[in-house]
Order: structure tokens, then sequence, then C-alpha cells
């Protein structure tokens, strides 16, 4: 009965897989605003920390794929859950009232979805440079791919700017439920701690929200230019 | 007071049900919800109607047997309290209120706001109880428990299964139920031996029983008539990650010792 292929298959074992997953995304995600705020150092600082990724073909290449397969994974459990969870309720209410769950709790699912959409619209949009072609692909002083200089020509657009917005809206909502029910679900849970627990969700989501907009906005606002 | 009920109706569980209109006149404030259903009834009786089927038993909140949405909230409006607890003085004079049935797959209408909720008991039976061989009653005070230990398995025991952290749920999921039997039994020495056997069995049976998984909403909590906190639920998710890892090479006998025939 309790075979290993058996635990996970269980749902509660399926939202373990769901959250440390989910917590992996969530450290990629806090390292990557991180890296991204080092264009507030100049174009020099971000296409040299670009390039210094780059100079490791092997460990980028790992990080990547393994990145890959643990949004796969995630993305894999959550859509076979959520499905499940809806098969648990075929009669719907006429009339239903949450007590306390909060509007991201309830819509986990919706915030992951628009959240795909949005990273691929990312990669196709900067990583790959297929959505705007207008956007420069050319080498720094240092020779280095000028990073830089396609993020400040991208968010000076204000369509993209009103992309991103949406998109980072969608992702602290997705993560301030996220985090904290994670911590829950792997039974992290002492009265001395739970304030801290319950606080580290909107926490994480508000900082990396707020990292990756005040990019945006600089651009936009033209704080900072080529 | 008087009051304007629409209630679920359903003859039977393969049936398509609806809401119905009724009006319910000369309402004593002091009379709870479940009286306020036997006025009501009692009228529906006389016109030589069927009677509105629900479940009650002991009327003092502490068997589970009365299962009510009312207003979209299982056990209505107040906190802590089972639907037989609540008096019409709660509600605004002629207001409209909606009744409904707990809606889960694993409860299915019988009639009208009757759901079967034998799932539970199916669960309990995966693993919810200890096995001790039958002789001579131990005497009471023969194992001494900490005052801690106790009052955390007296707050999970406090679950009358009634299942409203059931319908509350976004999911129709069942932990909170099953978080609050397997801590009461895990934080006894009575329920260690078995613990890790325990947690897996409930677990699985609850996923056969067709129950969504948790979401961490916390609505659970917040409609339990016994106010069991959603830390057991935390204590159910170490339990199990415990019996995966801790003990994933002791052998769990699938044969549980009090399985029953249907
Ligand atoms: C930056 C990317 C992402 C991060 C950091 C992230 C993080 C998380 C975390 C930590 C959880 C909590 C796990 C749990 O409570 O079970 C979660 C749940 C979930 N995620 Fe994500 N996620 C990301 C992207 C996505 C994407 C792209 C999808 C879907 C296409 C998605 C769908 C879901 C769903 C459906 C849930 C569970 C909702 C529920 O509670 O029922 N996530 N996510
Ligand atoms: S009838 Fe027993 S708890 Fe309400």
């Amino acid at each position: 009965m309790m075979n290993r292929g058996g635990y996970f298959q269980s749902a509660l074992g399926g939202r373990m897989v769901a959250s440390l997953t989910g917590l992996g995304l969530v450290g990629f995600v806090i390292f990557h605003m991180l890296g991204n705020l080092q264009i507030f150092e100049g174009g020099d600082a971000l296409n040299g920390y670009a390039s210094f990724l780059r100079e490791m073909p092997i460990l980028l290449w790992a990080a990547r794929l393994g990145l890959l397969a643990v949004a796969v994974f995630h993305i894999a459990t959550t859509v076979r859950l959520a499905l499940r969870n809806r098969r648990a309720r075929p009669v719907a209410y006429v009339v239903h009232q949450y007590r306390s769950a909060s509007l991201a709790s309830r819509t986990m699912a919706l915030s992951g979805g628009l959240l795909l959409f949005f990273i691929v619209f990312h990669l196709l949009h900067l990583t790959a440079g297929l959505v705007d072609p207008s956007i420069p692909n050319r080498l720094d002083a240092q020779g280095h791919l000028d990073v830089y200089g396609k993020v400040i020509h991208a968010f000076q657009n204000p369509l993209y700017v009103a992309v991103y917005f949406a998109g980072q809206l969608v992702l602290g909502l997705h993560l301030s439920h996220a985090v904290s029910g994670s911590l829950q679900t792997l039974g992290l849970e002492h009265a001395a701690l739970n304030r801290l627990f319950k606080t580290a969700g909107p926490a994480v989501a508000v900082l990396v929200v707020l990292g990756n907009l005040s990019i945006i906005l600089a651009v936009f606002l033209g704080l900072i230019h080529t | 007071m008087k009051f304007t009920l629409k209630i679920w109706r359903q003859q039977g569980p393969n049936e398509k049900g609806g809401l119905a209109t009724y009006e319910a006149d000369e309402i004593g404030p002091d009379m709870s919800f479940l009286e306020m259903l036997d006025g009501v009834n009692q009228r529906l009786i006389l016109a030589g109607e069927e009677p509105v089927a629900f479940e009650h038993d002991c009327r003092e909140g502490i068997c589970g047997s009365c299962s009510l949405v009312i207003d979209g909230v299982p056990h209505g409006p107040d906190r802590g309290i089972t639907t037989c607890q609540l008096y019409m003085r709660r509600f605004s004079d002629g207001v409209t209120i909606t009744i409904e049935p707990w809606r889960a797959r694993a409860f299915p209408v019988i009639k009208d706001l009757v759901v079967d909720r034998s799932a539970l008991d199916r669960v309990m039976r995966a693993g919810g109880y200890i096995s001790v061989n039958t002789g001579g009653a131990v005497d009471g005070n023969a194992q001494l428990i900490g005052k801690e230990q106790a009052e955390t398995a007296m707050d999970a025991a406090s679950c009358i299964g009634c299942g409203a952290c059931v319908a509350a749920c976004k999911n129709a999921s069942a932990m909170l139920f099953v978080a609050a039997k397997v801590s009461h039994l895990a934080s006894l020495p009575q329920g260690k031996p078995e613990r890790a056997r325990r947690v897996t069995a409930m677990i699985e049976a609850m996923d056969d029983e067709g129950f969504g998984s948790c979401g961490n909403l916390y609505e659970c909590e917040a409609v339990c008539p016994k106010s069991i906190s959603v830390r057991f639920i935390a204590t159910l998710n170490r339990e199990y990650l415990r019996a995966g890892i801790v003990e994933s090479g002791v052998p769990a006998d699938p044969e549980t010792p009090h399985a029953e025939s249907d």
C-alpha cells in the first residue's frame, strides 16, 4: 500500500510535489529579479552579468533545462490537481459565500494559466526576440551582447510596458498565496512562526513585483536610458 | 417574524433538483433554525404536501447530524456552531434565506437537504482507530499524558464529523476532518504504533471517495462548528511526510484488522 509510486499518486503527495516545484520556481523568480536589478548599475554591469552567465554554456543550459523540468512538473501536477478538484464538486452551490479565502487563493489556477502565457510571451519577446523585430540585437563596446539596449528599447514602448505590468500583477497574485500555502502543505507550522509564514507569501510577492516593476517604470519614465 | 425560504428540493439521488420558495410565518425569534423548519414542514403536511427532508438528531451541537448550507455558508451565519444551535433572531425580519444541502461528489444527495456522508465513515474505517487486544480495561491513569499533549488531542478530537469542512471547501476536500482524526491519534501514545499506516490509509481512502485536495484556503476552519484549527492540517501533512520518509521501509498491512464487509 505504501509504495513510493502510490505516495506521490495521492492528491496530498501531488500537492507536495506542486509545493516543492513551486518553491523552486519562486527561488528562480527572486534570483532573476535580483539579476535584473543590475540594470541600475548601468549597461556594462547588466551586459557583463548576462555574458558571465553565457560564458558557462554547460551550466547555463543545465540550469535552463533544470528550470524547464521543474516548471513542467509544476504545471503537470497542478493541472492534474485542479482537474481533480473540479470533479470533487459536480453540482455547484446556487448561493456560495467565502468567509476567509483570499482572492489570490481562489484564483490559483487562473493566475497560473495566465502566468504561463506571460512566461511564453516573455521568452519569445526578450530571450528569442521573435515578438518585436525592431528590438536591437547587437554587441556593446566590450563585445558583450547588449541586453541593456534590448531592455531599454522594449520598455520605451507603452504596449510592452502594459503587458509586463499585467504579467507582474498576475505573478504577484500567484505568489502571494503560493508561498504561504506551500509552507503549510509541507507541514511547516509552529505557534511562534505562523505569523512569519503567513506574511512570507505576500512579502515575497511584493518584493518580486516591485523589483521588476521598478525596472520597467525607470525605463519608461526615462530615468535610465542608453 | 416572517421569512421567505428558498429550499433545495430533490426527490431522490438521481432526480433533478431545484430551489422551491416557501413562506415561513409566525416564527419566534427564539426558535432554532431547525424548529423553524419543523414549523414549515407542519404546514406542508397539513396542506397535503411532501415535507422537506433534513437531517438532525441531538439538536444540541454534539452529534453532527444537522447539515444545511444557509445563504452560502455551512451551518449559517454564526461561527463555531451547528445549524441546530442557530436561532432565528440572528436574521432580520422579512429576509429571504436560501437553504441547500452539502455539495460534494463524495456526499450524494439522498433527498432534499439530506446527503449521504458515509464516505467519512469509510475514511475512518481505513485507519481512524487504534488496535487493542480485548481484555480487562486498563486503569484510567495507568499511562500519564502531558497537559499540552492532552489538550492538543482534545482539540482535535472535538470534531463531530459533520462534514461542514467539505461543504465549505472550494475543492470539496475532507482534509480538516482527516487532519483532526490523524492529529488526535498521533498526539497520544496509544496512537503512535499505527501512525504511519493510519495516515497513508486515510489519505488514500479520502482520494478513493472522490474528495478534492487542500489548497490552503482555510474556509474549513472558518465554518467548523468546533473551530478546529487548520494547524492540524499541517500536522497531517507532517505525518504523511513522515510516513513516506521515515517509515517507508515499514511494511504497511493492507488488510486492516477492522475491515468490515459492506
Ligand atoms: C514563476 C512561475 C511560478 C511560480 C513561482 C509558481 C509557484 C507556485 C507555488 C509555490 C504554488 C503552491 C503549491 C501548492 O500550494 O500546492 C503554486 C500553485 C499552483 N500553480 Fe504555480 N507557479 C508558477 C507558475 C505556474 C504556471 C505557469 C502555472 C500553470 C500553467 C501554475 C499553476 C499553478 C496551480 C494551478 C497551482 C495550484 C493551485 C491550487 O492551489 O489549486 N503555476 N505555484
Ligand atoms: S442535530 Fe446534532 S449537531 Fe445539530
